[in-house]
């Protein structure tokens, strides 16, 4: 037995749960991301997957969980922070290259939350390895991907991002505000819901915020539920 | 000067102290079982204890047996290293390497200025284009004195290899935190708690758990795999914030967010910012190449564009231009900054100078 399994810690798993941002809290059937399993986020590129799935690290690290992000190649430092996440708590992987699930693995002893972007559709040992190393150890797995089918396995939980709509900019006038997005939920722990909402992905102030009924605009700092910018 | 040969013995999982001071004690065990080795093993911090290595090599027949011994004795988590002056030793062992004597600022060249230690020291050399300690130490002696300061030049010397002492790499109380932890002094309430400049992390036991999943890692990928985020202020996308090695100094002065900084563009930010910008080509409705002009005006209205010799896409929306004020040290030039939106629901950042444009960040 080495130094590593002697020392490990006795801590129990405080709770199963981990908290989301109040506008992602409709999108989860237990409100909140539970530990052990594994959600996958799913979009076209420049659709806002990535903001969906960095901010499902917001409430985690804000409240003292570890994360970890693994193959996100160059992360918008600045856009993370507005999105509410604790830059104190999070690890980026960014070019873990081919042995991108093997850091996954290593981390998720070490993290309460891991979010990995596998390199194109991942293996089903690779896969099958990771989510059933997550359930062990209890920690959240996320995995981004342009298309729900690049998870072999599928996820407990799955989010996907439709029809997109950028406000806030016109021909030459304005800049980028907002971003209006349809997105989906389905997989096992859905309920078979197949839930649908709108939201700003982000909105004007940076955070992910609910699209309320006739809204005309993303809004500035403040107006969504979510957590305001720094 | 001759730098003293070390053998250093590193245990990532017991470099934090837990609640229950459950380190402490383990490392108090890998002292002992090291010091049944060679009499004078001394610890330096928690999690690190070192060796002269001359005395123990010639005993056990070379210092690739002094290093398999300390493993046997130690356990397979320990990572143990040999080379000159022990800043360099204590990074040998994280990298399990034992560096050829004499060779020291060739070993440490590659590594970043980060492992110093010296926060304010690697954002200021980040900025001026120093990422390494080959690069820290190509930089003229006077000069960084001069510059920088004392302190500064001390560490200089050690990325030069002349020196292998830095303030803050020794922990001054471990003696008494190791006397505790063995019960020997009852006197727990007065030990101060640790000086950690930031070598490595925090202190409760998911941060230990989280930190020997990091070390993990940076096994596995090398030592710059694992990064923090840190908002530093700023105006491009670029320079607004950095990553940062995790367990590097940088790393353990990390603010929550960052302060507003005049003349940054307009919130949300980019989450893809690429280091490395990719070409693309604009050109409005008749096919033109659209440029900026030297009041940072655009000549033009973005038609489509074409990423790295790519199919072209409509441009669909665009903002902007907003001009770019350079950075002090830099020649001055015009550039101008562009958002635009393609058919395909794609928002990117464009830089452009002149003719040509940049894309600088993704906003996914």
């Amino acid at each position: 037995m080495g130094l590593a399994d002697r020392v490990r810690p006795t801590t129990p798993v405080a709770g199963r749960l981990l908290p989301v941002p109040a506008p992602l809290v409709p999108l989860f059937p237990d409100r909140a991301l539970r530990r052990g399993t594994t959600t996958t986020v799913a979009g076209l590129p420049g659709h806002g997957a990535t903001t969906l799935a960095l901010a499902l690290l917001a409430a985690a690290s804000q409240a003292g969980s570890w994360c970890a992000a693994v193959g996100l190649p160059d992360p918008g430092v600045v856009a993370a922070a507005e999105l509410g996440i604790d830059l104190r708590r999070v690890v980026f992987v960014p070019h873990p290259g081919s042995g991108w699930a093997e850091a996954a693995g290593d981390l998720l002893p070490g993290v309460d939350v891991v979010l990995v972007r596998p390199p194109g559709r991942a293996r089903q040992t690779a896969a099958r390895h990771l989510s059933a190393r997550a359930r062990e150890r209890q920690t959240a797995l996320i995995v981004l991907v342009e298309h729900v089918n690049e998870w072999p396995e599928g996820g407990d939980l799955a989010l996907s991002v439709g029809a997109i709509e950028w406000e806030g900019v016109g021909r030459g006038h304005g800049h980028l505000q907002g971003r209006r997005a349809e997105v989906r939920v389905s997989g096992r722990r859905s309920a078979g819901r197949g839930m649908e909402c709108t939201l700003w992905l982000p909105d004007g102030s940076g955070v992910v915020a609910t699209v309320t009924r006739g809204e005309d605009g993303p809004g500035g700092a403040g107006s969504g539920d979510g957590p305001e910018a720094a | 000067m001759e730098l003293e040969r070390l053998v250093v013995v590193w245990c990532p999982e017991l470099q934090q102290e837990g609640p229950r001071g459950e380190e402490a004690r383990r490392f108090v065990q890998v002292v002992a079982r090291t010091g049944e080795l060679c009499p004078w093993a001394h610890p330096i911090r928690l999690g690190v204890c070192a060796l002269p290595a001359r005395g123990p090599a010639r005993f056990f027949g070379g210092e690739e047996m002094v290093v398999s011994r300390l493993v046997e004795v130690v356990g397979e988590d320990a990572h143990v290293g040999v080379a000159d002056g022990l800043f360099a030793a204590v990074l040998a062992a994280r990298a399990r390497l034992i560096v050829p004597a004499g060779e020291v600022r060739q070993f440490l060249a590659p590594w970043s200025v980060a492992t110093l230690a010296r926060a304010e020291l690697a954002v200021t050399l980040q900025r001026l284009g120093v990422t390494t300690l080959g690069q820290f130490a190509a930089l003229p002696s006077p000069h960084v004195s001069d510059r920088f300061g004392a302190d500064a030049a001390a560490a200089h010397l050690v990325a030069r290899g002349e020196s292998g002492e830095l303030a803050g790499l020794r922990d001054r109380s471990i003696e008494r935190r190791l006397r505790v932890a063995r019960g020997e002094d009852p006197d727990l309430g007065s030990v101060p708690p640790p000086y950690q400049p930031g070598f490595f992390g925090g202190a409760s036991a998911a941060d230990t758990r989280a930190a020997l999943s990091f070390a993990r890692v940076q096994d596995r990928l090398g030592i710059e795999a694992v990064l923090l985020g840190r908002i530093q202020g700023g105006r491009d996308p670029g320079e607004q914030a950095a990553l940062v090695p995790w367990g590097s100094p940088e790393a353990g002065a990390i603010p929550a967010g960052g302060a507003p900084w005049p003349g940054r563009l307009p919130l949300p930010s980019p989450t893809e910012v690429l280091r490395v910008p990719r070409r693309v080509e604009v050109v409005d409705a008749a096919g033109l190449a659209l440029e900026v002009s030297g009041r940072g005006l655009l000549n033009g209205e973005p038609a489509r564009l074409s990423v790295e010799g790519g199919p072209w896409q409509a441009v669909t929306a665009w903002a902007g231009p907003w001009p770019v004020t350079e950075r002090w040290w830099s020649v001055r030039r015009r550039r101008a900054r562009v958002q635009v939106v393609t058919d395909d629901g794609v928002a990117r950042l464009l830089c452009a100078e002149r003719a040509q444009w940049w894309v600088e960040a993704l906003y996914d």
